[in-house]
């Protein structure tokens, strides 16, 4: 389910049967002009993923805007705002809840989430049109989904 | 009436008349032959026609087999390519089967033989729905409809389809 209303719709009927939350990390930061074109291509990657994933299990996964911040914030507050937004998301009848970012900031703090944290390394450039990109794409997804799917087990 | 004020005589006003309905009527005749010669540029893309999905006919096995493939699409606020999949195979009465994977029940994608407990059936992962190779919906579980068949087509000895449409019967 994507956060749009028809979807959200379907999901009031079905809450029952859509129990996890996908939430993508992605960083954002204009001021330094070295990192923004690998930190936008990361930001396209990471959502063409969240999208892709959802496709795959639409029945069951919901698929939440991203969250957005500072890549040179501390990451504590930004644990706590994360934190905010499960918070929220659990009076909903939710059980699994997963975050995806190519941030490896967000490793560390790993154990403070109240959620499964899906890190991954990304490429920092490329063509996203390119057959290459789209078949690793198709496979990360796979896996990915793979993965999402042990947990419901 | 002075030769000098009659400046359209009689003739010419005729002339004039007949080429100008004359030219109207030509006109209204050559337009469809028009149209129909540059058909191809006025027509829409993507919605209802069928799209090569490069297969060909002579790979397609009693084995379902995934494809994916793309379609230009328009809305409102878009114009993008969209990607489709479907489930290929032959049934046993040697007819191309093309099935939507998109599960009945609440959207996701299904496999076939994606469980190991249910060989010879297509699985849906997210809730556990499940479907004969005919696309019937198993009983009991989930899905409450047959999995949607697209449109198809063969030329040239390869496989075009079109759009999943859902079926009658339960």
């Amino acid at each position: 389910m994507k956060w749009k209303k028809n979807d959200i719709i379907q999901y009031m009927e079905a809450k029952d049967f859509i129990d996890s939350v996908l939430i993508p990390l992605v960083p954002f930061q204009v001021s330094d002009d070295n990192t923004l074109p690998s930190s936008t291509f990361q930001s396209e990657v990471i959502q063409i993923l969240a999208n892709e994933i959802e496709k795959e299990l639409t029945g069951r996964v919901l698929l939440t805007p991203p969250l957005h911040y500072l890549k040179s914030t501390n990451k504590d507050t930004e644990v706590s705002r994360l934190n905010q937004w499960v918070q929220d998301v659990k009076q909903q009848p939710f059980e699994h809840v997963f975050f995806l970012t190519f941030d490896s900031g967000w490793k560390k703090v790993e154990k403070e989430l109240d959620g499964t944290l899906l890190w991954l390394p990304g490429s920092k450039s490329g063509n996203l049109q390119s057959a290459e990109m789209r078949a690793v794409i198709k496979d990360q997804v796979d896996q990915l989904g793979e993965l999402i799917r042990s947990y419901w087990v | 009436m002075s030769e000098k004020k009659q400046q359209v005589s009689r003739r010419q006003f005729l002339n004039y008349t007949l080429t100008g309905v004359g030219g109207f009527m030509a006109a209204g005749m050559l337009m469809p032959m028009v149209r129909m010669a540059v058909d191809p540029v006025l027509k829409e893309s993507g919605h209802g026609g069928l799209t090569n999905v490069s297969l060909a006919v002579e790979d397609i096995t009693t084995e379902p087999q995934r494809i994916d493939w793309k379609i230009d699409q328009v809305d409102g606020w878009y114009e993008s390519e969209v990607s489709r999949s479907a489930w290929v195979f032959k049934d046993e009465n040697d007819e191309i089967q093309a099935f939507s994977p998109i599960c009945k029940h609440l959207g996701c994608v299904v496999s076939w033989e994606g469980n190991e407990s249910y060989p010879n059936e297509f699985f849906c992962p997210c809730h556990n729905g499940r479907y004969y190779k005919s696309g019937e919906n198993v009983p009991g579980t989930p899905p409450l409809a047959p999995l949607d068949v697209y449109e198809q087509e063969v030329r040239d000895g390869m496989l075009f389809l079109g759009d999943a449409v859902p079926r009658e019967e339960a």
